[in-house]
């Protein structure tokens, strides 16, 4: 197939992350398996006085040593976050990654919305590197999310999960108890029970098979916590139908990495990582008027067009699948949006077993959003460079060539979420 | 009891719905030139329109719908909803077409359910000055 004139022309270079593990937890994986490449990785939570800032800081300069480059190569950087959310900005901090490394940039700014972060910093990036305004782009992004939320303050006051906004200009729910993205996130899995019977056990399936590839991740928040069924059925319902595993872990870290062209990343140490192709789907325009229907699929359509376009392939040419999967809805409904199954299919897909170890898709092998590390887009970004580079250790695909990448989320106007989906099909060239 | 709960942001866009609730009036935006219903504050997508919203008038409705998803808070994970435990929190798709999302009270929350048909209950809160929409079983 034809590609675009811009697929494969720049790719990923160098990789940097740091991703908090609760200390004592840490300390015994340490012992227990000494030197693994992925606890490299890994830092003790709570971050206490780290803040943002440092953790991306320090996870870029990580990523510039992993391209085996200096500071003073790096000539621009962009900060990638979820984004403004209908008036309130997310900059908590009033210093920068760049400011700290001495980075001697072109450019810095913030980008981002939902949960693409990653796929947002890359379009960004590339037109200052298109345009010869930039040779190396460092692109980071940090949560301290587990820290924040273990506050014994805040869990004092009886406060669970994500902390984060209450009322904000344009926000419609709190008043009603909207106080959690699962409040959002689970009209869908509710709808699509309804319109195709999707069953309680096929959510549940999903969460374990996921739970399986965390298991193959020391880095992963549950590493060494195998589910079955009757866990998943046990696991306490804070939001139906959604149990406590059928949403994302919260955690603190950041990743960052290098975009260059593929010229520059080949004399760099690491295997290059391909930007194949880019998609962006939103469903702002239409999702008020839709009513129900929006609420059991996601705005892949055009995402995937553009992606798979400029890529020029097909969804059989994917070999390993990092789905934005912040609650387990989500994958369900991009297995059937993007094709891997018919509309409706989605439980009975993955009941079968295809996307855990083994299966016929292999799906967020680092354990995802739900098991591993939630960095937004950027915990699928960092396992498909991994896969790609055949750095996966035990779980990974053997002779991974092309992974697809997506990002979700947005929140608009309560329950108006949920309007962006992001596609990025990185490639080993 | 003390209104513990998130306050909503009144904003000027929003103020005509605020004041029809304080009321007992369920308004919604209504487009003067085809007729189209909205909720919230939004432009009329079928042609163009006048400055700031000036093509839409609010205007009452019905106050009804029915029920498209909900989900059952059973944990609160605020302090202000630990005694409202279970809760059901609603997307409701208006008569007019709009949806908009609300508890739904003055029912058991097992007996909740997709399509069930709903109407606005409205609840004074003196001490926020403001008239809170709920939904209750029609």
């Amino acid at each position: 197939m034809e590609t675009h004139r811009l697929s494969g022309k720049y790719a990923i270079a160098g990789l940097g992350m740091v991703v908090g593990v609760p200390e004592k937890e840490l300390a015994k994986r340490k012992a227990d398996l000494p030197g693994h490449p992925m606890l490299e990785h890994a830092i003790p939570s709570p971050v206490l006085d780290l803040s943002a800032k440092d953790l991306e800081a320090e996870a870029a300069r990580r990523a510039i040593e992993d391209a085996g480059l200096s500071n003073k190569d790096i000539d621009g950087a962009v900060h990638v976050h979820g984004g403004p959310r209908s008036g309130r900005g997310v900059i908590e901090h009033m210093d920068a990654f760049p400011r700290m490394l001495g980075l001697p940039v072109n450019f810095y700014y913030h980008c981002g919305r939902g949960g693409g972060w990653g796929t947002i910093g890359i379009i960004t990036a590339l037109s200052f590197l298109e345009l010869g305004l930039a040779k190396y782009v460092v692109i980071a992004g940090s949560r301290e999310d587990w820290t924040r939320s273990h506050r014994r303050d805040v869990r004092e006051q009886g406060v669970r999960g994500q902390v984060n906004l209450a009322s904000v200009a344009g926000m419609w729910g709190p008043t009603f108890g909207r106080t959690a993205a699962a409040h959002d996130h689970s009209m869908f899995a509710t709808r699509h029970r309804h319109e195709y019977g999707t069953t309680e056990e096929q959510f549940g399936a999903g969460a374990i098979q996921v739970r399986a590839w965390a298991c193959k991740n020391p880095l992963a928040l549950m590493y060494g916590r195998p589910a079955t069924m009757e866990d998943y059925l046990a696991s306490p319902m804070y939001i139906a139908p959604y149990h406590l595993m059928d949403m994302a872990v919260t955690t603190d870290g950041a990743v960052a990495f290098v975009l260059t062209s593929m010229e520059r990343a080949r004399d760099c140490p690491k295997p290059p990582v391909a930007v194949l192709g880019i998609g962006y789907g939103d469903a702002q325009g239409g999702q008020w008027w839709e009513g129900a229907a929006h609420y059991t699929r996601l705005p892949v359509a055009k995402a995937k067009e553009a992606a798979f376009g400029q890529a020029g392939i097909a969804i059989q040419d994917i070999d390993v699948a990092q789905f934005y999967d912040c609650f387990t809805a989500e994958l369900i409904l991009q297995l059937e949006d993007y094709g891997w199954c018919a509309k409706g299919e989605g439980g009975a897909y993955i009941e079968a077993g295809h996307i855990g170890p083994g299966g016929a898709t292999p799906a967020n092998t680092s354990g995802g959003l739900l098991s591993a590390y939630h960095l937004a887009d950027m915990t699928g970004l960092s396992e498909a460079i991994f896969q790609l580079r055949g750095e996966a250790q035990e779980r990974q695909v053997p002779n991974a060539r092309i992974s697809l990448v997506t990002g979700h989320g947005g929140e608009v106007f309560a329950p108006g979420m949920c309007s962006i989906h992001t596609s990025l099909v990185l490639g080993r060239p | 009891m003390a209104w513990t709960k998130p306050i909503p942001v009144v904003e000027k866009v929003m103020k005509p719905f605020w004041e029809g609730l304080k009321n007992h009036r369920f308004l919604l935006m209504k487009c003067n030139e085809c007729g189209a219903w909205y909720w919230p504050a939004t432009y009329c997508r079928n042609h163009r329109n006048k400055p700031f919203f000036g093509s839409l008038s609010w205007t009452d409705a019905s106050g009804q719908g029915k029920i498209i998803s909900f989900n059952v808070t059973r944990v609160a994970m605020r302090p202000a909803f630990k005694d409202e435990t279970p809760y059901v929190y609603a997307l409701i798709q208006l008569s007019e077409g709009p949806i908009i999302s609300s508890n739904i009270i003055n029912c058991p929350a097992e007996s909740v359910h997709i399509d069930m048909p709903v109407r606005v209950v409205y609840r004074d809160v003196a001490e926020i000055n403001l008239t809170i929409p709920y939904f209750e079983p029609l």
